[in-house]
Formats: structure tokens, sequence, C-alpha cells
């Protein structure tokens, strides 16, 4: 029995094994590109082993701490693309610095290691650990430059991690308190049957999901935890920024959608009033999000107010999970597809702007004046992706709205909906800022912004995944279909 | 009946204690009142029948917590020059009251499913099956230890000189 | 729970919850308040802290054999200890470049 969860529990400890190799190596090596090559064969070998399990049937394992499905699995393999991407381009980044290289790739090898355990994580306990598994690595690689703005943003970062943290602990008390179990399907067995007139009894279990919420949000980046977004986006290396905004947030709502739907989603009415919750904040996220990026001069700052509205977008299509009541397997699948392609959409504008900001030593985005002469590919493959964050054909962004408020509108949210597309006009302002600046404005200078063949190779495959979910959804949305089968009802 | 002294006893002086830590001006006496805190909290686990929760409560949290901050204090020499409160003093006021109002309300109005069997004493060997037994929290144990490694990396990393 | 539970004695689940809730509160409090970065961290332990006096409570009333509220607040505990152990670290980094802990006055970017 023990050799058969190991073999389900290969791509967290492959990763593991190569997360510990590449400290030991750096020990011994010289030439430290080795360790670029060392964490993308991690990545890779873990990969192989999640895809090697796609197809499973879903398997509780160790005490049924993790379960071993299909979902976790597409969340594995978003979490280990993200860190595998945001390796490869770094590694220029990275490269400058005198010591302690090895420490960052590890350090990112563990947070996607602590994200892969918090998608399958099946019990609150093992939720919460995995959770500071991840976040701890992320405060320190916030603060890996250690100059005034990084150490700054770790600080905050943390803080507010620590505070988030504690409010989704006490959540979780008061649900273990009244049903007695940590163990999601066990909590979700006591929850199940409970009438709606045993509310006003237990307002502990309200609270709970309102703390817990809270808690989950912070990481998301929804309203009222967002702002330690722009700070920390601002500060922290633009990699790491690049990770958090793309990774961490795929782990939150991942997190955030089986603990609703597990635990607080067996019964109609509560899974309706977590719909409800989630949908007022969702309008208020998108709105904040979208109306101060608007005034944003830095490129960091403003991707960090766009990756709140983003989350806004992903919360329309949680409340849609929530009003669904159990019944609609494609709300779901929806915000799988729509994080896919955030995934994608998100780093690849980020990774431009890495190899940009690498040249110019400097994120304003007046700065960005007319780099289609001096980086026509670059400019090229940024503007793709700001495209697709506007949600415009042909990309992966446009087809990912479409899911996600199809869900809504089926489930009378239609007036979130509305907010919604309205906010979307709203960011194409910001967004298209940056392409009318990169293409119609005159270069400050004539020089060329090199980039090296890692950040090239991890550009053009983001460029390719968003044109292909664009262009073919069909084949992505299967898998998202396939991932949420998990989950009872569907 | 000696518990149920013990717990006012105790009660009080942590409430005290940790209102002396966000009211006192001189932020090593703060961390001197949070040291009380810690340990008179080990005192109430006591009383809840948890001897190991509270032995471990004053080894990780009076032994090396504590520590850990009063040596920040130490070093941080300006942090000796007080604690004081930004301008969100009053606000802040004004959310902890509605946080403490609703935490009561639910603790108060909920029918908690009230076990009476006697408590499991003495606690270490029991937790010791849990943890590493069958059916038990090995998972989560795994974990932390990955986590500390972290923690321990992201520590020397940040301290260590550029 | 009825009403004559309400009185001090004997004291049972709720009182714990309430002084729980009581130290929560203050921790979030200071958390709110404080402008030393040292002093959030100390709010942030206190607020941890009310949780597992929640938890414990909960496994001594109501799975008084299980056990699980307080391997729960074992794991807190860990992680705590590792948060506080990276927070001080980040701290010191901080003081080395700013010469400060204030979190008001590190106003390259605003809070």
């Amino acid at each position: 029995m023990i050799l058969k969860e190991l073999q389900l529990l290969t791509p967290e400890l492959s990763l593991l094994v190569f997360a510990l190799l590449v400290i030991m190596l750096d020990l011994f090596i010289k030439q430290k590109k080795v360790l670029v090559v060392v964490s993308i064969a991690g990545i890779l070998v873990s990969a192989g082993f999640t895809l090697s399990l796609w197809g499973i049937h879903a398997t509780d394992i160790l005490y049924a701490m993790l379960s071993v499905d299909q979902y976790a699995l597409l969340f594995k393999l978003i979490f280990l693309v993200a860190a595998g991407l945001v390796i490869l381009a770094s590694q220029d980044y990275i490269s400058k610095f005198a010591q302690f290289q090895s420490e960052y790739y590890a350090l990112v090898l563990i947070s996607a290691l602590g994200m892969m355990l918090m998608a399958a994580a099946q019990d609150l306990i093992a939720v919460y650990v995995s959770l500071e598994l991840s976040s701890i690595s992320l405060y320190v690689l916030a603060s890996f430059l250690k100059d005034q703005k990084s150490t700054e943003a770790g600080l905050k970062y943390l803080l507010l991690g620590a505070v988030s943290s504690a409010v989704l602990l006490y959540g979780m008390a008061l649900v273990f308190g009244l049903t007695g179990h940590t163990c999601m399907p066990c909590i979700a067995d006591s929850l199940k049957g409970m009438p709606i007139s045993n509310i006003m009894q237990s307002p502990a279990l309200l609270m709970g999901l309102i703390l817990i919420v809270a808690g989950f949000g912070f990481k998301i980046a929804s309203v009222p935890f967002q702002m330690w977004v722009p700070d920390v986006y601002e500060g922290a290396p633009t990699p790491v920024t690049a990770y958090l905004s793309v990774a961490s947030k795929a782990a939150g709502f991942a997190v955030i959608l089986r603990v609703l739907f597990v635990v607080f989603g067996a019964t109609a009415w509560l899974s309706q009033d977590w719909g409800l919750l989630i949908a007022v904040l969702s309008a208020i996220t998108m709105m904040v999000g979208n109306v101060v990026a608007l005034s944003q001069s830095n490129i960091k700052r403003m991707f960090g107010y766009s990756s709140i509205a983003q989350a806004g977008y992903l919360m329309v299509g949680l409340a849609a999970v929530g009003m669904a009541a159990g019944s609609d397997a494609l709300g779901r699948s929806g915000l799988l597809f729509f994080l896919m392609s955030y995934t994608f959409t998100n780093l690849g504008a980020f990774i431009a702007i890495i190899a940009i900001s690498n040249k110019l030593n400097s994120d304003q985005i007046e700065d960005y004046t007319g780099m289609s002469k001096r980086a026509p590919l670059l400019a090229i493959a940024l503007t793709l992706c700001l495209v697709s964050l506007t949600g415009l054909p042909p990309t992966a962004g446009l087809i990912a709205k479409i899911y996600i408020f199809n869900g809504a509108v089926n489930h009378g949210l239609l007036w979130l909906v509305i907010i919604a597309v309205i906010n979307s006009v709203i960011s194409a302002f910001y967004y298209f800022r940056i392409v009318k600046v990169m293409w119609m404005g005159a270069p400050a200078s004539e020089e060329k912004v090199p980039s090296t063949w890692a950040l090239r190779v991890a550009l053009s495959l983001c460029c390719l995944f968003v044109l292909l979910l664009g262009v073919l959804p069909a084949g992505f949305m299967g898998i998202a279909q396939a991932a949420v089968k998990i989950f009872t009802g569907s | 009946m000696v518990f149920d002294i013990a717990f006012f006893v105790l009660a009080v002086i942590i409430v005290g204690a940790a209102l002396a830590v966000v009211i006192l001006k001189d932020v090593f006496r703060a961390a001197l009142s949070l040291v009380m805190l810690f340990f008179t909290i080990a005192g109430i686990y006591i009383t809840l029948h948890a001897d190991f929760l509270a032995v471990v409560q004053v080894l990780v949290y009076v032994g090396a917590i504590s520590i850990l901050i009063i040596v920040a204090i130490m070093l941080t020499h300006d942090a000796r020059q007080g604690s004081t409160s930004g301008k969100l003093r009053i606000p802040a006021i004004i959310v902890g009251l509605l946080l403490l109002g609703m935490l009561v309300f639910t603790v108060v109005t909920t029918k908690w499913q009230l076990n009476n069997t006697p408590p499991l004493e003495p606690t270490t060997a029991a937790i010791g099956m849990k943890l590493f037994g069958e059916g038990g929290f090995l998972l989560p144990v795994e974990i932390s230890a990955i986590l500390l490694l972290a923690a321990v990396l992201g520590a020397i990393v940040l301290i260590r000189e550029k | 729970m009825n009403l004559t539970s309400l009185g001090l004695m004997p004291v049972g689940l709720m009182h714990y919850l309430i002084l729980s809730a009581v130290l929560f509160a203050i921790g979030l409090y200071g958390v709110l308040a404080k402008r030393n970065a040292v002093v959030i961290l100390m709010c942030i332990e206190i607020m941890l802290n009310a949780v597992n006096i929640a938890l414990i409570a909960f496994s001594r009333y109501v799975v008084p054999v299980q056990l699980t509220g307080q391997i729960f607040a074992l794991f807190v505990m860990v992680v705590a200890a590792a948060e506080a152990a990276v927070g001080i670290a980040i701290i010191m980094a901080i003081y080395r470049s700013h010469q400060s802990v204030d979190v008001d006055k590190l106003d390259l970017m605003k809070w």
C-alpha cells in the first residue's frame, strides 16, 4: 500500500529531490548555468510523472490527507509550467547575482511543491501547512534582492500574509469546532442535510466561511485584501512578480474552489450564500483593479492592479459555481480554462517585461516608447499578451471570458457580467496605452534590446499557447472538463 | 474547581499582557509582556488537559520565538525608541471591536456539539501515534520538515551580507 | 449551551472561546495600529496564539479523545516559528538598507 501511495506522490517527490539536488550541486559546481538545467530537468521529470498519472481514478492517499485526482493533476501541471517558464525567464536576471543562485532556484521549486500539495490537499491541516510552505518560500523570494524596495516588498508581503493566514486559521478553527473534523469530505458529511433554519443556531458556520474566504482572498488578491499587491509586485524581483501573479494566484483558486465546493458546496443554500458573497467581492475587486490601473505609470504596478482585476473576472466564475449549487460542471471548467489562459498570457507579458527592463533598468511605461523598433519580437509578443488580457480575438483571453461570462449568465448573475464587460472596456484603455507607446512613439535610443535563448524559448511557448487556446479551445476545454469530473454531481 | 479558578486568574493575566503588548510605548517592555503572555497561555493549555502542548508552548514560544524577537529588538536600535501608533489607530479600534463583537456573538449563540467524554491524559503518546501512526498526520509532518528547510534557507539568504 | 452556563462557573468551552476572541481582536488591533514592524510581528503571534487556544479548547470539549485540535495547534506553532524566523530575517535585511523598521517610514512605496 505504501509503495502504491508513493507512486502517486512521484510528482512531488521528484520535484523535492531536484530542489535538494540544486542546493547540493551549488557547493561543487563553478558553472552556475548547470543549476538552471537541473531545475528545468526537475520540472520536466515532475511534469512527466504528473502526466503519467493523468486519467487516474481519484484516490485518497496518506490517510486521506491528499487526493490524487484530475483536478489536482491539472493544477500541478499549471504550477510546473509556471515555475519552469519563470526559471527560464529569470536565468539572465539571476546570473548577475554573486551568490545564492542555487537558493533562488531551489526556493522557486519548493514553493511550486507547496502549491502542488495545496491543490491536492483534502484536509484542513494539510491545506494550511502546504499553503505556508509555498508562502514562506515566496516571502523570501520577494525580498531576494535585499535592496530597499525588495526587502520592503518582502516585509509587507510577510506581515499581511501572516495576518491573513491567522484569519484563515480562525475560520478553520470555527468550522473544526462545529463539526469536529478537519478532513474536508468528513466536514461536508456532517454539514450535509443541514436545513437553512439551523443557521441561527450555528452562526459559527457562516463566520467560519467568511473568515476562510477572507484568508484565501489574500492569496488570490481579492478586495479587501488586495492592498499588498501593487507594492509587492513593484518591489519584488520581476521574475518573482511574474511567479506571484500567476502561480500563487492559481494555487489560491485551486484551494478555494476545492474548499468551497467540497466543504460548503454540499448544501444548496450554503453554496448560494458563498456564491453571492463571492459575486459581490468580485464586482468590487474588478472595479478597484481596473480603475486604479488607469492612473499607473510604473508597468509592474499597473500589472499588479491588472492582476487584481483579472482575479475579479475569475471570481465571476467562482460565484457562478456557487450559485449553481453543484449542478454545473461547465462553470467550473470555464474557471479552469480561464486560469490556463491567464497563466500563459500574464507570464508572457511579464517575460517580455523582464527582457525589456533588464536592458532599460526602468519599469516606467514611458520608457517603453518606440520599443517596436528596438525589439520588434518582444513588442509583438507583449502586444499579443495585452490583446489577450483585454479579451479580444484571436487570443485565449476572449474565449476564456466567453466561457466564464456564459456560465455566470446561466446562473442569474447577469448584473455581474454587465459589470465585468464594462470593466473589460475600461481595461482596454490601460492595456492599449502600452501598445500605443510601443508602436507609435519614437524611441529614446536606437540600441537593440537583447534577450537570451532561455527567455526567447519561454516567451515563444507562452505566445504559442495564447494563440492555441484562442484558436483551438475545444481540446483544452476537454482537459478542463475532465479535471472537474471529480467533484460530486458532475 | 482548581482549574476553574486557575482559568480566571490566567485569563486576566493574559488579557492584561496582550493589552500591554499593544499599549506600552517601550518595545522592549512590550516584548517582555509578550513572553509573559506566552507563558500564561501554557498555563491555559494545562487547564485544558493539553500537557504536551503546554510544554511545546514553553519550548517554542517562550524559548525560541521570544528570544528571536528580543534579539531583533536589540539589533535594530531604533526599535527601542518606541512603539507608537500610526494614523490608523481609531479605525483599528473600531475594526477590532467589531470583530470582537462578531466573534463573541458567534461563539455564544452557536450550539456546539459538546462531548462529555473525559479528556485523554497524558497526551504525549497519543499525539505521537496521531502524528506518525496509522490514519494519522504523517503528511503534514513531512511538509513541515520541508517548510523548516525553506525557512532556514530563506533566513540564511536574507541575513548574509551581499 | 443554555443560559445557566453563561454564568462564570463552571468554566466551559465558551469561556475559552471568548478569551480567544478577545486575544484575536487585540492582536488585530495591534497589527492595524502599530508602526514598528517588530511590534506588528508580535501582534501576529498574539493572533496565532488566540487561534491555538480556540483549537485546543475545541479539542478538549468537542473531540476529547481524537486530539485533532491539539495536532492542528502543534502545526500552527511549527509554522509560526518558521514565519517568525523569516520575518525577523527580513526585518534585519530591511534595517540594513533603511536604518529603520518603522513601516510608515518605509515610504518608497505607500503602505
